[in-house]
């Protein structure tokens, strides 16, 4: 089992889930067992992270011929890149199992095929293999949504599968005509990542296929304008299915910019950077504003994860290293905040029946354990230092101020946005006078107690001493940064062949 | 002799089967349930010889067999495999099928049995009157299954047109026949190819006028845009295993012997592509729309047929002499017919007497009381709508990667574009299944048969997704 580590890792949950649905099990069989299997993954995610020595390249590779007269093969690896959204994943997962009772064990089932997939997704090293996962780990969620949502939720439903899918079938096409590419360039099939990147990809094609990959990620991640689908879908999906998405799913669109599109597409990358900079600025500045007019605080908190979402990817289109770094460190920090607070939110939803701001009031007084890990898990999103927020904002911010000065600015600022929704809220959530309803809000319990606690320790660990994850973060970010520079070393010689100038 | 024997096992299978079928059934000594039994022991029995044959290898000393007008390859011998599957699994439903819609008769199964004969001689013809008789053996047996229940309005009326627009069809091809025979005295494929080699397709007026025809006819068999107003109703009209057959084994053969006439030449496919190109994106946008529109589930599967034919099309349009693309074809056929059967297999025990199920409305809840059931047809669905990794993802994949392959980026956007809109109406009755609650109970007195059908072919939607082909 310790050979196929990732394989252990992809499929023990993807089987137990569809055993899950296949036999007729009782709800609380079914929880016992997803908890189990959830926690049997963490450990070998552990073991994984305890082996990973973290020099740049994909380690615990595993390699099989799938169809050969393709050239499509079954490749997992990690690096640097992918370890960490692995796992917060497998870290992350096991809470739910313990916070969470429902009515039916689908709802367990579906939770773990989406780890499953996602785990399938980030560790995949062909193309094809990679749509596989990325197709996988959308349908869970679109029947955890369908099944289990509040009231809007067919119209939630259809607005989340018809965008994702509308996506990724375009990227579809676009993984089609790289293997064509490739097949016509080098005379033998292939979609494995790392041979991709030899590619030379140039004209209006690579633009249409370089928009394809881009379009999918952007509708995930989600980049403004294509983040219409995320109110919707975090406010009525039930709170295990807003936090798959919110804390890992929306990670992998990010993860796989990384992945993909600078490789392959790197020509293409560091022409519209500037513009998905921008887009990426207005997005957080956008869904701030946006959060602060919010009556119904899961709508706010999902606005505020889009918000951070912008953030994130800005740091990916400021193309240095320690953008790069700070993006990929911010992916965990973010899981673990925005995770938390959505499990919260959906335990508040739970217990007082819900979402309204103006129904509340006066919590922290009822339940002030609850209320203190609500404020830690609100101080990491909001980026206050000592948590795991500020690292990673700090070195976007860095990076995108080395990169363009006037992006760098707007983006420090539209920071202050966050505080302002977050700290409001909060004030009007947990402070001001308690009613009938809140008069009867129970506090955590000591289960819930030991669920949140590792997530929390991890907040300020990884705010306090960030150096053992960036680490091994860093050689694997400078390995793409190295493609970047490369790359714009390529434009700018082509440009100089050619006569024009480039405009700097 | 005996080589044309052995290629022509299964054929004659099927054809002496039928026949057996249908003097029993005339003679009335034999039950409905074992009609049933009967002709799905001969489908089996001719699938067995024709998957034999095709694992023997490609190598076959004399593949032509009747002086040429049949011609046996791989590409014949697959699709012929779709064929008999279709049928076998279409006589298994239907026999559930029949258990709560009291019209069925023998010799309802001798019919499927001769359009299947029929069907797998259009396959193998390599010569335009061949081609014409078992076109015509293939769709009267289909009017007659279409008008089966006589009890019917709904069938008198998909029969009617159905009957009309074939016949102009038939007449059609008979026409083109005539004047490529005027036009080259022949009607042997091989003389038509050599023809269009020697001195180009426009040559000669007649051949020009006669692909015309004959190509409308399998325009029209295949209900590819214009021509193809006449599938929503016909499917909508005829009895649920009846459409599937329909839907299924019926395109695989027009779709062989197209594939097959077109590619004579270079010459006659190049003069074509243009149009086909066209075609293809008309038939898949057209048929999305109509489906997009529909309140039947039948009526929206008829409709999703005309978007797969425009899919089909694509591959068509991808082939080239050089690089015979045949098997994309039938990888799409297949994964589609399994799919597609699978659905109408489901509907078969589902839709209960008289068809009283049969809006997307009347689905609502069945993941509640029938799991298993709605678990199938979701996976069926996910197949047409191409998500993987089911076959149709596979099918997708290769149509798509082939287009691309011949420098048809354009069409293969298209396709991708058709396949987004796609989802609208497979996704509708998923959320209708799963997401409302149960109305009714969905109790049929249904036999095992249709229910196992449905399983066999959720499994092999999964089965042949792992099956590689090359391009």
């Amino acid at each position: 089992m310790f050979e196929h580590i990732i394989s252990s890792m992809i499929f023990l949950p993807i089987i137990a889930g569809l055993i899950l649905l296949l036999t007729p099990v009782t709800k609380n069989g079914a929880r016992a067992m997803a908890l189990v299997v959830s926690v049997a993954v963490l450990i070998l995610g552990l073991k994984l992270y305890t082996g990973f020595i973290g020099a740049g390249g994909m380690e615990f590779v595993e390699n099989y011929v799938w169809f050969p007269s393709l050239g499509i093969n079954y490749t997992l690896g990690v690096d640097g890149i992918s370890l960490f959204i692995l796992m917060a994943g497998t870290v992350l997962f096991p809470s739910i199992f313990l916070i969470f009772t429902t009515k039916s064990k689908g709802y367990y089932a579906n939770l773990l095929i989406a780890q499953g997939a996602m785990a399938g997704a980030v560790c995949a090293g062909d193309l094809m293999l990679f749509y596989i996962f990325w197709e996988v780990m959308l349908l869970p969620i679109f029947f955890m949504i369908g099944l289990f949502g509040g009231e809007g939720k067919i119209a939630a439903t259809l607005k989340i599968t018809l965008y994702t899918i509308a996506g990724s079938l375009l990227m579809l096409a676009a993984i089609f005509y790289l293997g064509v590419a490739f097949h016509n360039q080098f005379g033998i099939w292939s979609f494995n990542i790392v041979n991709m990147a030899a590619l030379k990809l140039h004209g209006t094609v690579a633009v249409l296929a370089f928009v394809g990959f881009m379009l999918a990620f952007a509708i995930k991640i989600p980049l403004f304008p294509f983040h219409t689908w995320l109110p919707d879908a975090y406010t009525e999906g039930p709170a295990a299915a807003t936090f798959v998405l919110s804390a890992i799913m929306a990670k992998i669109g990010v993860y796989a910019v990384i992945r993909f599109v600078i490789p392959i597409f790197g020509a293409e990358f560091t022409r519209y950077a500037l513009i998905m900079a921008y887009l990426g600025v207005i997005g957080m500045m956008y869904c701030g504003f946006a959060a602060i007019a919010q009556k119904d605080f899961k709508r706010m908190l999902a606005f505020s994860s889009a918000s951070h979402m912008g953030i994130i990817a800005l740091g990916l289109f400021c193309m240095n290293i320690q953008a790069l770094t700070g993006s990929l460190f911010q992916i965990v920090a973010h899981a673990t905040s925005t995770g938390a607070l959505f499990l919260f939110a959906g335990i508040l939803e739970e217990r007082m029946q819900t979402r309204k701001i103006a129904d509340l009031g006066g919590i922290a007084g009822r339940a002030p354990v609850f209320a203190m890990f609500f404020a830690i898990a609100m101080l990491a999103s909001v980026g206050l230092p000592g948590t795991s927020g500020f690292i990673g904002e700090f070195l976007i911010i860095l990076g995108a101020i080395k990169y363009n000065v006037a992006i760098g600015v707007l983006a420090g600022t539209s920071l202050i946005i966050g505080v302002c929704y977050m700290l409001w809220m909060f004030q009007r959530v947990f402070f001001e006078k308690s009613n009938e309803r809140t008069e009867k809000f129970r506090d955590l319990s000591a289960a819930e107690v030991l669920a949140f606690l590792p997530i929390l320790v991890l907040i300020i660990v990884m705010g306090i001493y960030p150096q053992p994850f960036i680490k091994k973060i860093e050689p694997a970010a400078r390995i793409q940064i190295n493609t970047i520079l490369h790359n714009m070393q390529v434009a700018d010689a082509n440009a100089l062949l050619q006569g024009t100038n480039l405009e700097k | 002799m005996n080589h044309d024997f052995l290629l022509l096992l299964p054929v004659i299978i099927v054809g002496a089967g039928a026949v057996l079928l249908m003097l029993r059934a005339a003679f009335g000594k034999l039950a409905l349930d074992s009609a049933s039994v009967v002709c799905m022991c001969i489908f089996g029995l001719a699938f067995a010889a024709q998957a034999c044959s095709a694992l023997a290898g490609p190598e076959v000393p004399f593949k032509a067999a009747f002086n040429g007008m049949l011609m046996v390859t791989d590409f014949t011998r697959v699709a012929g495999l779709i064929i008999l599957g279709c049928g076998f699994f279409t006589a298994m439903s239907s026999r559930s099928y029949f258990k709560e819609n009291r019209f069925g008769l023998e010799e309802y199964y001798s019919l499927i049995t001769f359009a299947a004969f029929g069907m797998l001689l259009l396959t193998m013809s390599h010569e335009l009157m061949t081609a014409f008789i078992s076109l015509e053996i293939m769709s009267l047996s289909i009017y007659i299954l279409v008008g089966f229940n006589r009890r019917c309005v709904t069938c008198a009326e998909a029969v009617l047109k159905y009957l009309m627009l074939g016949a102009f069809t038939g007449g059609f091809f008979a026409m083109g026949t005539a004047l490529i025979y005027g036009g080259l005295k022949s009607t042997k494929f091989e003389v038509i190819a050599s023809a269009v080699a020697t001195h180009g397709f426009l040559h000669t007026p007649a051949l020009v006028g006669g692909a015309f025809f004959i190509i409308f006819a399998f325009l029209f068999k295949v209900a590819a845009f214009p021509f193809h107003a006449w599938v929503v109703d016909v499917y909508d009209g005829s009895s649920i295993p009846v459409t599937g057959f329909m839907a299924t084994a019926l395109k695989t053969a027009v779709f062989a012997i197209f594939a097959n006439f077109l590619m004579l030449d270079p010459g006659l496919k190049g003069a074509w592509v243009t149009y086909l190109f066209y075609i293809s994106i008309l038939t898949m946008f057209g048929g999305n729309l109509i489906a997009i529109g529909q309140g039947s589930i039948k009526r929206m599967l008829a409709a999703s047929g005309i978007v797969h034919t425009g899919y089909l099309l694509i591959a068509l349009v991808a082939v080239s002499a050089d690089r015979f693309t045949g098997s994309v074809i039938l990888y799409y056929l297949a994964a589609y017919s399994v799919s597609t059967l699978g659905i109408f297999a489901a509907l078969s025990y589902l839709s209960g007497a008289g068809e009283v199920r049969s809006q997307f409305e009347d689905f609502k809840g069945l993941a509640r009381t029938r799991p298993y059931s709605a678990a199938a047809i979701t996976i069926f669905l996910l197949s047409m709508a191409g998500i993987p990794p089911t076959a149709g993802f596979m099918g997708k994949f290769y149509v798509i990667t082939s287009a691309i392959q011949a420098g048809q980026v354009t069409l293969a956007v298209l396709g991708i574009v058709s396949s987004i809109l796609s989802m609208w109406y497979y996704l509708r009755l998923i959320i209708n299944m799963y997401f409302h609650d149960a109305h009714e109970s969905f109790e049929s007195e249904c036999t095992v048969f249709a229910p196992a059908c449905t399983l066999i072919l959720a499994v092999a939607v999964f089965a042949i997704s792992l099956y590689p082909i090359t391009l």
